[in-house]
């Protein structure tokens, strides 16, 4: 590292601050400051109330143990936050082991990487309408089952539930997890796997006791990309899940389509609270700066 | 007006011809009615709402008949509203729903169109202006759109009982919903909303995600299930909207749905592809299933339909040579082209008797009189949607607008009817 | 490495293989679909084979100009893609050297990923609303002002919220791993600052800024949560698209599906291409400066 300070790194860093101060902090700082005040309608106005909060936690501990409404879609949220991170992990490592270490010839190794990426280019919209003819009733799947005789009556739950839901978020995210896992392993040094092979290690210790460790930021950042887009996502589950999964994104943007924003940033708040706490966990075992 | 000069070219001729003929056509405009077009700059309109009602055949015409560019912004039905509110300034005109004013107007966003500057203004149908047809009364649950279609001044933020010169809303197109069903699949009469929570139809049923829209679908079933009976629909009190949505968390919880549509779209795919075969759903999203060789059903039930309608509105800062356009514009949606174009879609033109001119006997018959088809009827696109033969679901305009039980609506317990909804979807 | 393939290779290579079919899956379908026949629907079965709705896109879809869209959606991708590829080397220099706030930013940046997209959206639509009210009751930008809000202003605001952390890490991964050794043999030799960055830094980094282009453009070319609340006028081609499932949606959207993976394949091949070159060049350039970090 440099050890000249000046006023260079404040000139290079500027652009950068500008645009988060701009489009991300002074929205945010309104976000907050319009979830104390009321609304009615049609318009908000200033006010300084708690009101909104106690909508959002409405009956939430009169009633338990039953889960309220907003317990209940947190609960729903986590899970999907849960399952869809383990998958997108196994599968995003492994897929980023295969490129990093079994690949030999890196320009192979970037043909392959952008090969992933072309799916992404294609609308969300369209490759999430997509699933349906693949999933459906009469989808692709069901008819190619029944067509072997491995059924007679079509899978019902494999659109519009929980299924679905799922093996869309790891479709589009895995490769969010791919990326910076690929990179961490990248820059893994291979004179200590050759090391640790040398030193009797098998394929698994390697596996587990030099690349794991070695990989943990990329895993880091990853799982940050994930969760996050999971927690605040209500299109997917909105489209896939026949829209009777409930979603936190989905709660906020049915209250801002009725114009009900304090209420809505007074969620938003809320759910900004719960995924900084999931951050701050994660930042805890591993740390993101230091070790980028 | 204009188009009744150009009633004996096709629309077909026309097209092609227009590229070439697009100067002489605002020549023939100049002729009859619009000869201020000429001497101005040419001027864009950008036209916020649905996609519903933005076909590129309308901007055409219009670009042909008066020179004004039509900008459309398709967005989806919630974002209308929300523009309207947060992003005032980006729009020139826009299509959006009735019920939607009781936010909308307060907000001092939209300004009151002047009655005196819409030609066509006497014959728009009593159903908006009195509430009437053939001078009967038309059902009022709900936001029906004649208690909020006066607003007290040009820039007024309240709405007027009485009739005045400023309208919040030059209706365009409105129509009658119900439910759609695939007779093919269920094979056996349905005449009530009580049969959208049939078990008989587990897993095979849908309803609207639309919070304010769907609910009232839940209570046209409730009601015909001889649960309960509301005094106002589109205006329940808490307790009401408890026992709603209590029936409908019910319904979900033994798997009465497949899933909740929430676009034009998806209720169209859930029909088509036989995931569903009972819904609550739109006119054309029925034609465009039974486009496609489906059979589906627009379904006249015996407790009526639930309505709504939707019409332009100007942006309060609209002014000058924009707004000039902008009336033009609205003065020529109403002079009959587009008015036919949308009743051969299914939906209702404001201004009937223009766009009975420009529509051909046959047609008319089909689609407002109820009678059979004397020929094959077609979409404005081309496509064949009934044979000859054929009825209208539903039959006429006087039996379809006349059996309206409700309208769609913004309730005053709205922020709490939201909150339920959100727990039935959470359920 | 071992020198010959084990059996562990074939394995991931069939997991590899699985994992790509899986991406590509839907793409598949949208492709086949593309090809429904003029009266088949967005479902299977298919009603025939033709490119009928290939002509259909190519007049505008019919209902609205989905081209103007296209248009608007690429020229946004590509200011975002370059103030994204800049800003983000930038801040990457000056998160090499210590610099009051450096925490704070990052921090920031952090956020900015992390919040809730519609969150951000409604916010930044609440700020320009509060901007365009004090700039009207002041009469500051004349009277033909109606909104700051657009495509390039606002909007472009909130996809750069969205862009530029991930370009941000990126840069992390890239200057952690960067050598300074160079930098100072170039200062030793009399470099001055810009030349040590545009002939020893810049072409070193290279292969890594057509990464964040990459990353940049999709971002953006995919984003709807974000701009739903702050496009202004004219949408942008997914917020059309999805403005379009309002209405009567035909097979001419997979058409579109399909073109633009065939564009993407494309444009892939030309930035490999090029990157290829430029390595070649470098090569051939009897600099090696970069081949240690590749």
């Amino acid at each position: 590292m440099s050890q000249r300070g000046g006023i260079a790194p404040y000139l290079q860093a500027a652009p950068l601050a500008l645009v988060f101060l701009l489009f991300l902090v002074i929205p945010l700082a309104i976000i907050v400051m319009v979830s104390f005040w009321t609304y009615t309608d049609y318009s908000i106005q200033p006010a300084f109330e708690v009101q909104n909060y106690l909508d959002v936690f409405d009956r939430c501990i009169v009633r338990l143990p039953t889960l309220c409404t907003t317990f209940r879609t947190y609960l729903s949220t986590l899970t999907f936050c849960a399952i869809v991170w383990a998958l997108t992990l196994v599968i995003g490592f492994t897929v980023a082991y295969f490129l990093a270490f079994e690949v030999r010839s890196p320009t192979v190794q970037s043909l392959l990487f952008l090969v992933c990426t072309i799916p992404f280019w294609t609308s969300n919209v369209i490759r999430m309408i997509s699933w349906i003819p693949l999933l459906g009733r009469s989808g692709l799947v069901n008819q190619a089952l029944i067509g072997l005789g491995l059924i007679d009556q079509p899978i019902e739950w494999l659109l519009y539930s929980s299924f679905s839901v799922t093996i869309t978020f790891v479709h589009l995210f895995t490769f969010f997890m791919v990326v910076p896992i690929y990179n961490s392993m990248l820059r893994i040094d291979r004179s200590l796997i050759e090391a640790a092979r040398d030193a009797g290690a098998s394929g698994w210790q390697i596996l587990w006791n030099v690349i794991v460790p070695l990989s943990k930021t990329g895993i880091a950042i990853g799982s940050i990309f994930v969760i996050t887009i999971v927690m605040g996502d209500f299109i997917t589950i909105g489209l896939m899940g026949g829209q009777q999964i409930a979603s936190v994104g989905k709660t906020i943007q049915t209250e801002i389509s009725y114009l009900q924003f304090p209420v809505a940033a007074a969620n938003a708040v809320v759910l900004l609270g719960t995924v900084l706490l999931i951050i701050v966990g994660l930042t805890r075992v591993v740390d993101i700066r230091r070790e980028l | 007006m204009t188009t009744s000069l150009k009633s004996g070219i096709s629309r077909r001729t026309f097209l092609k011809t227009s590229a070439a003929a697009g100067a002489a056509a605002v020549g023939s405009g100049a002729v009859t009615g619009f000869p201020y077009v000429m001497a101005q700059e040419p001027v864009t309109l950008r036209y916020l709402g649905t996609a519903v009602n933005q076909s590129k055949e309308i901007a055409e015409k219009v670009k042909a008949d008066l020179g004004i560019t039509i900008e459309y912004v398709p967005v989806t039905t919630d974002e209308v509203t929300k523009r309207i509110i947060t992003q005032p300034n980006t729009f020139d005109i826009v299509d959006t729903e009735y019920f939607s004013l009781k936010k909308l107007v307060p907000s001092g966003n939209l300004m009151g169109m002047d009655a005196k500057r819409i030609k066509e203004f006497d014959n728009i149908t009593s159903v908006f202006t009195k509430g009437e047809l053939d001078g009967k009364k038309i059902g009022d649950q709900g936001t029906a759109p004649w208690k909020v279609f006066y607003l007290a001044g040009n820039k007024s933020k309240e709405f007027s009982p009485t009739p005045t010169e400023w309208i919040s809303l030059i209706p365009t197109t409105y129509n009658a919903d119900t439910l759609g069903i695939r007779p093919d699949l269920i094979k056996r009469p349905i005449e009530s909303w009580a049969e959208l929570l049939n078990p008989e139809f587990k897993g095979k049923a849908s309803i609207l995600n639309i919070p304010s829209i769907g609910i009232m679908d839940a209570a046209m079933a409730v009601e015909a299930s001889g649960a309960y009976k509301y005094p106002d629909k589109g205006n329940m009190t808490r307790d009401e909207i408890d026992m709603t949505i209590d029936k409908l968390i019910e319904a979900k919880q033994a798997g009465q749905f497949r899933a909740l549509w929430s676009d034009f779209n998806e209720s169209v795919n859930l029909m088509a592809s036989g995931e569903t075969v009972i819904q609550s759903m739109w006119s054309p999203a029925v034609t465009a299933v039974r486009a496609k060789g489906i059979d589906c059903v627009f379904q006249p039930l015996k407790e009526g339909y639930r309505a709504w309608a939707s019409g332009f509105a100007l942006p309060a800062t609209l002014e000058g040579r924009k707004l000039d356009a902008a009336y033009e514009f609205v003065n020529w949606f109403l002079s009959g082209w587009a008015g036919a174009f949308l009743n051969r879609q299914g939906y209702y033109a404001a201004v009937l008797p223009t766009a009975q001119k420009e529509m051909a006997t046959y047609e008319w018959a089909y689609w407002m009189e109820g009678k059979p088809a004397e020929q094959e009827i077609k979409s404005p696109m081309g496509d064949i949607i009934a044979p000859k033969g054929a009825v209208r679901d539903g039959g006429s305009f006087a039996q379809r607008m006349g059996s309206v039980a409700c309208w769609n609506a913004v309730m005053d317990e709205d922020a709490y009817m939201v909150r339920k909804w959100n727990e039935f979807v959470a359920a | 490495m071992s020198e010959t393939r084990g059996a562990a290779f074939y394995l991931l290579a069939a997991f590899f293989a699985l994992f790509v079919l899986f991406l590509y899956g839907p793409t598949l379908t949208v492709l086949i679909l593309s090809f429904q026949g003029p009266g088949g629907g967005l479902t299977f079965p298919m009603n025939g084979v033709s490119t009928h709705w290939f002509g259909v896109l190519w007049q505008g879809l019919g209902v609205v100009d989905v081209w103007a869209a296209f248009g608007r959606s690429f020229r946004l991708g590509l200011i975002v893609t370059v103030l994204t590829v800049v800003i983000s080397v930038l801040a990457g220099l000056a998160f090499r050297r210590r610099f009051v706030g450096s925490t704070l930013l990052f921090y920031t940046a952090i956020a900015s990923l992390i919040l809730p997209s519609i969150v951000v959206s409604l916010g930044i639509a609440l700020e320009f609303r509060i901007f365009d009210d004090f700039v009207k009751a002041h009469g500051l930008l004349g009277d033909g002002f109606h909104s700051a809000m657009g495509l390039f202003t606002s909007a472009l605001g909130a996809h750069l919220t969205w862009t530029l952390p991930f370009g941000l890490l990126v840069m992390f991964v890239v200057f952690n791993r960067f050598n300074p050794a160079y930098e100072e043999a170039a200062r030793d030799l009399g470099a001055t600052p810009w030349q040590t960055f545009r002939h020893v830094v810049l072409p070193i980094i290279a292969p890594y800024l057509i990464g964040v282009a990459l990353f940049g453009f999709t971002l953006s070319w995919d984003e709807i949560a974000r701009t739903s609340q702050t496009v202004g006028g004219p949408n942008t081609l997914p917020l059309e698209l999805q403005g379009l499932t309002t209405t009567v949606t035909n097979p001419a959207i997979y058409a579109l599906g399909t073109l633009t993976t065939a564009v993407s394949f494309l444009v892939i091949a030309l930035t490999l291409g090029t990157g290829l070159y430029l390595r070649r060049r470098r090569l051939r350039g009897a600099s090696d400066a970069g081949k240690g970090t590749l």
